[in-house]
């Protein structure tokens, strides 16, 4: 089975697919890295200080200004009440939100990109894996060795599951590397807090607890990990069922786009919750953000994922070992 | 010589309710080279990908070395070396790179067996460039040297002419012979081309809408009887009087008849022509090809 | 002859992917299983702030409080006389000024008393080397309610709260920062155009000067009257609401206070 997974990465890394995500974070992360640094530049002209709790206070006068505002939707108040909430408890507490350093700069690049980003980088990998092979024809070569065909689709999964994890260590470090040289490394010892749940609109703070930045930052990886994974598997399986490289990541682009659309329309159409689009942002239930649709946790989220993971797993397994080869 | 590396029994396949391969049964013994036979479309690649385990046969079996396919997919394979359609491989890696990876996926193929089978298909100064550089002969070699990797006892080469230049089919042919003869491979070679396949064949099978006419081998089918040509004007008034007295093995458009050849007749039926008012431009005995009695199998049907 | 940059590169993506598992696992572990555990807040945390409070003290530092006025509702620029004030102090002046903009729509001086509670807000009361206030107009107007029965048995209970409030705030002010100069900015009549104008003006004059009394109970509070400035065109300055001031209006305003500060 190594030889089989060995053999995907060699293929996977002689297509180039692995320079492409390298190149692609490389490019986008400093850009991402000065606009942070413009944002922080302007907050502190227009302040007039460096202070974070200056920042912060400003923030709440802002948050509550809005509030007073009759022309928001109760849903969209429900939320910044909850931001409003949480931003009061992070000053009453004397806990910065956003040390400007390469930790916190890496929490939020992963928090933003959970959703297209990273997605979009894992099917690079994913929708070409099988199809690449029917496409080039060497799927003949690939399915007339004395090699069962579920286990050829499975050295070619767990490959998918590693290409993943190395494009998030890419991901991590690179963040961390070049923001690092604009806002520092400081912070990764920095207390965050995590733990908010939002009970029907309140924030409840009662099982709120501290973590330093580096273990959240962990946790956060390995939820985005999941969310990688399970978009591989579902890019994967379209790539099986099209059998093209571009009709596999279209339909899958499509679909992201449709749930990133979605998720602000959600509120009202409870039932969307099952689409696995709208449960990508497993990343706010650390950060105790309000979820698309009230009721939605992160036991919830992760049980849709899995279960929409688990059915294209099973659909690729199931087509590829069956179907007749052209 | 006796055993049979291949044994496939009523192989039919229907796809979409039409039947692609109808009830297909034949042999393949040790070291003998089996063409398959049957214009484009006939069904030849369908058998062909049946017999590698691409396509699940609708029903019939299909033995490898005593391996049934369905059952024992992993032995019966072991047995086998394949190339369907072009050999395609990864051009993004070298030709080396290739066959390690090939390598990787059977049991045991040491470094020198990989060596060994790159200097059988004299590929030892180009192995390292990248696929994507080679020439198709060189693709078609380095194909047939991944078919080899494993020591196979039979040899699928579906079209292994294809696309390569005289001396490149000569080469081929000769490297086939060669396989089969000093490494007692069996080889089954599928073709449109009826001369390839009379060069390089032991025996051949011909198929035609998804049936197997008739197998036989090549000597066999050349010794046969010797064929009377008539180049006649009017064909079909020819065609009449002729039916009375003889057999009718093939006919073209442009006046072209083929009928069995009597020494003791031949004058007779020469006579009824002329008197019938039939014009005879040529008359010639020649022994036929392949290709005449493939019209004569098919019934007029032409092979490309 | 084997490629080692592929071995490398899997065994990191083997490492990394346990890593990974190990987060995830470690994420569901807390969030699912332990979360009925209520973590206190490590008290050190939040006591270990040393020094930090002295911020960089150069240039002026003011403050605003107060309600839509301080906000600016109704100028179409969104400065408000705030905005406009620290335009005008930047052009007469090359000190750096900073301006920290705590107004709250709406708030009554109830509310005011209540924010000026919270840490981050009397630490920067203590900083200030100006505090401008403007309060009591949503206290007074109710969002036009009073307008409906504008008596003085309606009226009085309202201001009686409301100054009661106000001299806890300038306490508050005073205590926590004894040198700032404290701009308290009065009410205008915005309903000077109605027909009961004679009336409403006497309610606001007389809250003006209750109000102004309560300023004079402290030291260094300047008490700005507005009244006056939309005596006469009132619907010239005031915004299409017909309560809140225009640009013109709020300029009237900033100019007026700016010509108070002087340093």
């Amino acid at each position: 089975m190594i030889k089989l997974i060995y053999n995907e990465m060699l293929k996977l890394v002689r297509k180039k697919r692995i320079l492409v995500i390298i190149l692609i974070v490389a490019a986008l992360i400093p850009l991402f890295t000065y606009a942070q640094y413009k944002v922080a530049q302007t907050v502190e002209e227009k302040l007039g200080t460096t202070d974070w709790r200056a920042t912060l206070q400003q923030q709440i006068i802002d948050t509550q200004n809005r509030l007073s505002s009759s022309r928001i939707s109760d849903e969209w108040r429900k939320q910044i009440e909850i931001r409003l909430a949480q931003q009061q408890y992070y000053l009453d507490h004397d806990i910065n939100p956003a040390v400007p350093g390469a930790p916190s700069f890496t929490r939020s690049f992963l928090d933003q990109a959970i959703t297209l980003f990273l997605p979009l980088m894992v099917m690079v990998i994913a929708a070409d894996l099988v199809s690449s092979e029917f496409s080039g024809g060497t799927i003949k070569l690939l399915l007339t060795r004395p090699i069962n065909r579920w286990k050829i689709l499975l050295s070619k999964y767990i490959t998918m599951i590693f290409a993943v994890s190395f494009m998030l260590l890419v991901v991590s470090v690179l963040s961390s590397v070049i923001s690092g040289l604009v806002f520092g490394y400081g912070g990764w010892t920095m207390p965050v807090i995590t733990g908010f749940t939002v009970e029907g609109g309140e924030l409840v703070t009662s099982q709120v607890s501290l973590l330093p930045q580096w273990e959240y930052l962990l946790m956060e990886l390995g939820l985005v990990w999941f969310v990688c994974l399970v978009i591989g598997t579902l890019s994967f399986m379209l790539s099986i069922l099209l059998r093209s490289t571009a009709a596999g990541m279209g339909v899958m682009l499509a679909t992201l786009i449709a749930g990133a659309i979605l998720t602000n329309m959600a509120s009202s159409w409870e039932s969307a919750k099952y689409l696995f689009m709208l449960n990508l942002q497993l990343t706010d239930y650390l950060a105790g953000m309000a979820p698309p649709v009230e009721g939605m946790t992160l036991g919830f989220s992760l049980s849709v994922l899995s279960v929409w993971g688990l059915a294209g797993l099973l659909t690729s397994f199931l087509v590829f070992t069956k179907r007749d080869v052209y | 010589m006796s055993e049979e590396i291949l044994v496939v029994e009523n192989l039919s396949k229907t796809i979409k309710r039409k039947e692609i391969v109808k009830e297909l049964s034949f042999s393949l013994r040790a070291g003998e080279v089996f063409g398959f036979l049957g214009p484009n479309g006939a069904g030849k690649t369908t058998t062909i990908r049946m017999l590698v385990g691409l396509i699940k046969p609708t029903s019939g079996s299909i033995k490898i070395c005593g391996y049934n396919l369905a059952t024992h997919f992993k032995e019966a394979l072991n047995c086998l070396g394949c190339i369907v359609e072009n050999p395609e491989l990864y051009p993004y890696l070298s030709g080396m790179e290739n066959l390690q990876h090939f390598a990787r996926m059977l049991d045991h193929v040491t470094k020198e067996r990989i060596l060994e089978v790159v200097e059988m298909v004299g590929l030892e100064n180009r192995v390292h460039d990248l696929v994507k550089t080679y020439s198709l002969g060189m693709r078609q070699r380095l194909g047939i040297a991944q078919a080899l990797l494993g020591n196979p006892k039979l040899l699928i080469l579906d079209e292994p002419t294809n696309g390569l230049d005289p001396a490149g089919i000569r080469e081929m042919r000769e490297f086939i012979r060669q396989l089969a003869k000093t490494n007692g491979l069996s080889v089954l070679v599928s073709s449109h081309l009826l001369s390839e396949v009379q060069l390089l064949c032991d025996r051949v099978g011909i198929i035609s809408k998804g049936e197997l006419l008739h197998v036989a081998s090549v000597e066999q089918l050349l010794s046969e009887q010797e064929r009377l040509i008539w180049r006649v004007r009017p064909a079909h008034l020819a065609l009449q009087i002729l039916q009375g007295y003889t057999e009718i093995k093939g006919e073209s458009s442009d006046g072209l008849i083929i009928t069995p050849y009597e020494e003791e007749k031949v004058s007779l039926w020469n006579r009824v022509l002329i008197e019938g008012g039939v014009e005879i431009l040529e008359m010639h005995r020649r022994l036929p090809t392949l290709e005449d009695m493939f019209m004569e199998w098919t019934g007029g049907q032409s092979i490309d | 002859m084997k490629d080692k940059g592929i071995s490398i590169l899997l065994s990191i993506s083997i490492l990394f992917t346990l890593v990974l598992l190990g987060g995830l696992s470690w994420a569901l572990k807390s969030y699912l299983f332990e979360s009925q555990k209520v973590v206190e807040l490590p008290k050190q945390l939040v006591e270990e702030q040393p020094g930090e409070k002295n911020t960089q003290k150069e240039g002026k530092f003011i403050l605003a409080l107060g309600d839509s006025l301080t906000r600016g509702t109704g100028d179409p620029t969104g400065k408000g006389y705030i905005g406009q004030l620290i335009d005008e102090l930047q052009s007469k002046s090359k000190e750096k000024i900073t301006l920290s903009n705590m107004g709250i729509k709406g708030q009554t001086s109830a509310q005011l008393l209540s924010q000026i509670k919270e840490k981050e807000i009397q630490r920067q009361m203590a900083e200030a080397d100006y505090i401008l206030l403007t309060i009591g107009g949503n206290d007074l107007f109710q969002q036009g309610q009073t307008l409906v029965d504008p008596s003085p048995t309606m009226i009085e209970p309202l201001q009686k709260a409301y100054l009661k409030n106000l001299r806890e705030i300038l306490q508050q002010l005073r205590t926590l920062n004894k040198d700032a100069t404290i701009f308290m900015i009065g009410l205008y009549n915005p309903f000077s155009y109605l027909d009961d104008t004679l009336h409403t003006s006497q309610i606001v004059r007389e809250w003006n000067y209750q109000s102004s009394e309560v300023c004079a109970e402290f030291p260094l509070i300047v008490y700005v009257p507005t009244f006056d400035l939309f005596q006469l065109k009132a619907e010239d300055y005031l915004y299409s609401d017909k309560f809140h001031p225009n640009g013109e209006g709020y300029r009237l305003i900033a100019e007026r206070v700016a010509s108070l500060i002087n340093w």
